[in-house]
């Protein structure tokens, strides 16, 4: 039998996920959220431009209309920056953290022994800056599993193996 | 009592009907709604006689494919290579191979059809995520316990013997609980049932007088005259008496002779009235275990158990759904039975975490305020018959805040060495348990402007769904996550 010991934990003396210091993304991921959002900005300036053009009611309120687009426009990037600005994650000895979220702001935990699979995707965007998105499932379905964007492809791929490692030592 | 499985051989020959029956009803469900337009776009131009033909034709040529099918069908167990082949197929042969130590578990069943002719069915369900599920559709009830037996030996051979002589059932429902069970539960989905009832209804009336002119003004006339109190009082009484008799129906279909038999290392559950269930309930995979109570449940002493296997990513929705085990009717000791069977201990509640007062806010907010300030706005500036029906606001938010008091009340998470209890509920109180080593991950939340008043809120997600406790003190919440995650990356148990 192995050496047995049950001695009574002290719970502010455990590590303190709160505490841990998170990686911020890549400052580059900012640069596909901006192109994301031009693509989108620009395919809902040219809806708008041809609603003005061709309906002569709407016309009157030209000005009202394209004050309140930019206004969400202006607002829209924001909220984007500070999300991005906000999320974070941090591989510890046993698990991973992943926080993010701008109104409410989640911090989730997966320790390695519950990941089922690990996925590495590069978008069009993310070669170009050569970043890549983890994710990482668990059996705890969709709302179970993390997804962290924005992460330079080689860290990444770190990431990728170290955990790839750290689940086969599990089994 | 030895049978030869190792020689290929055939279903029962009746077998021959139920592929009949089963083909019928897939072709049906195919071309039921297509054919009906047709024959009603029609009008009767072909006739009757043209179209008795063409079904019997059909008829025929099914009950031929029926009987090639039957003949193409045959299964074997091969002993040197320990693996249970199906041959199936007409044009398409299939050879179904399953590996005898793959094998799950084997359940016999019998349709309302199968009972019929006097067969069962043998479906063997198979590990992993693979979806090679294997079914024998018309076996006679010796072979087909023979070969469960053949068939789980290889497994585990304590099973097998244990099975052949039927143990004393651990728990088996009498028909005056599953009365008890049927008058106090599921009112909510018997009521949805009667209200898609009743749409039908007045829709199947409307189609009526449509068809046949019947002036519908007068009939409205007569209708909103006759709606006197009396008529409503005596209507809402029909409508109680309906829902409990739907309510009790269904529960016999679902849950008769409902008995569970302890099996070494698992429990054996069966059920039904129309077709009888057999499902198996495997400790190491249950993942949450849930029991309901409200409270005439409690004036009678009964509660109602729900058990969820391991289901998420392992395989589809059908399948997840099935891994869900309900045992009604259980009382105090029975529930203490199940829960000692599954965790070898009686899950002990641990000190309460209780919802900070903010739990109510946002609630009163959305369900209170909000309508009432809307409505008013409405009434006052829109619509102003509305206004002599405002006072009719005060008992509805005096209703509403009564629930929510309640859904605070009961909206508990207990915390405790090993397990983690939730209890929720408004009207039927739930207590859903988890153990630690079966959290897959957590995750800790909190909207900014809970910071100062260090609110917030806890999601464990499970194979079996989340468990979402809202409100809680964050610091003691934060604390917890950290207990928990020393607890579930020390530990060895795996979750499944």
């Amino acid at each position: 039998m192995q050496e047995f010991t049950n001695d009574p934990i002290d719970i502010n003396l455990l590590p303190q996920f709160q505490e841990v210091p998170l990686n911020g993304l890549s400052p580059k991921y900012w640069k596909i959220v901006v192109i994301n959002m031009g693509i989108f900005i620009a395919v809902t300036t040219i809806g708008i431009i041809f609603l003005l053009l061709f309906n002569a009611e709407i016309k009157k309120y030209t000005g009202l209309i394209i004050g309140a687009y930019l206004f969400l426009m202006v607002l829209m990037f924001l909220l984007y920056r500070a999300d991005v600005n906000r999320r974070g994650f941090a591989v510890r000895e046993k698990d991973i953290i992943y926080r993010h979220g701008l109104i409410a702001i989640s911090t989730t935990i997966i320790p390695f022994s519950r990941i089922q699979h690990i996925a590495l995707d590069e978008g069009l965007f993310s070669r170009m800056y050569q970043l890549g998105q983890l994710r990482i499932f668990t059996a705890g379905g969709n709302s179970g599993s993390l997804h962290i964007p924005g992460i330079e492809i080689e860290e990444a791929r770190q990431i990728k193996e170290l955990l790839m490692r750290q689940i086969s030592l599990q089994d | 009592m030895d049978q030869d499985f190792s020689k290929p051989q055939k279903q029962s020959a009746t077998g021959v009907i139920i592929m009949f029956a089963n083909n019928l009803q897939k072709v049906i469900r195919a071309v039921a709604l297509p054919l009906i337009f047709i024959v009603l776009k029609s009008k009767g131009n072909y006739g009757i006689e043209l179209i008795l033909g063409i079904s019997f034709l059909f008829l025929l040529l099914l009950a031929i494919y029926a009987w090639f099918s039957y003949q193409q069908f045959s299964f074997f167990l091969d002993e040197d290579k320990q693996e249970f082949v199906i041959n199936e197929g007409i044009f398409n042969k299939s050879t179904l191979t399953i590996q005898l130590n793959k094998i799950q578990q084997v359940n016999i069943n019998q349709s309302l059809l199968q009972q019929i002719i006097g067969v069962y069915s043998l479906d063997i369900d198979t590990a992993g995520s693979e979806k090679k599920e294997a079914s024998i559709k018309a076996i006679d009830h010796l072979t087909a316990t023979r070969l469960k037996q053949r068939l789980l030996s290889e497994r585990d051979p304590i099973t097998a013997t244990v099975a052949v002589a039927t143990p004393k059932p651990m728990l088996k429902l009498s028909n005056a609980t599953l009365l008890k069970v049927g008058i106090t539960s599921n009112y909510g989905a018997s009521i949805l049932l009667l209200m898609g009832f009743i749409f039908g209804l007045i829709q199947f009336f409307k189609d009526y007088t449509a068809l046949f002119e019947v002036e519908t003004t007068e009939i409205y006339a007569e209708l909103s005259q006759g709606f006197g109190f009396i008529s409503i009082c005596f209507f809402i009484g029909f409508a109680l008496i309906v829902v409990l008799g739907t309510n009790i129906i269904r529960t016999f279909i679902r849950y008769f002779q409902f008995q569970i038999i302890r099996q070494t290392g698992a429990l054996a559950i069966s059920s039904g009235l129309l077709t009888r269930k057999n499902t198996l309930l495997t400790p190491k995979k249950v993942q949450l275990s849930a029991y309901s109570q409200n409270y005439f449940q409690k004036k009678l002493g009964i509660l109602n158990i729900k058990v969820k296997q391991a289901a998420y990513g392992t395989a589809d929705e059908e399948e997840s759904k099935k891994s869900h085990i309900e045992i009604p009717g259980c009382n105090e000791l029975e529930r203490q039975d199940i829960l000692k069977m599954i965790y070898d201990q009686i899950p002990q509640k641990g000190k309460a975490l209780i919802p900070n007062y903010r739990f109510l806010f946002l609630q009163i907010m959305l369900k209170i305020v909000g309508p009432s300030v809307l409505s008013c706005f409405f009434a006052f500036s829109v619509y102003q018959p509305l206004q002599p029906y405002l006072a009719l606001l005060i008992p509805y938010a005096i209703l509403v805040l009564i629930l929510l008091y309640f859904e605070y009340k009961h909206h508990r998470l207990y915390a405790s060495q090993g397990f983690i209890i939730k209890k929720s509920g408004i009207w039927d109180i739930t207590e859903e348990i988890i153990e630690i080593h079966k959290i897959q991950a957590i995750t800790s939340k909190q909207y900014f402007w809970h910071k100062k008043a260090d609110v917030g809120h806890l999601l464990l997600h499970t194979a079996a769904g989340v468990i979402h406790f809202k409100y809680g003190n964050y610091s003691q919440i934060n604390n917890l996550v950290n207990y928990w995650l020393y607890q579930l990356e020390r530990t060895k148990k795996d979750w499944i």
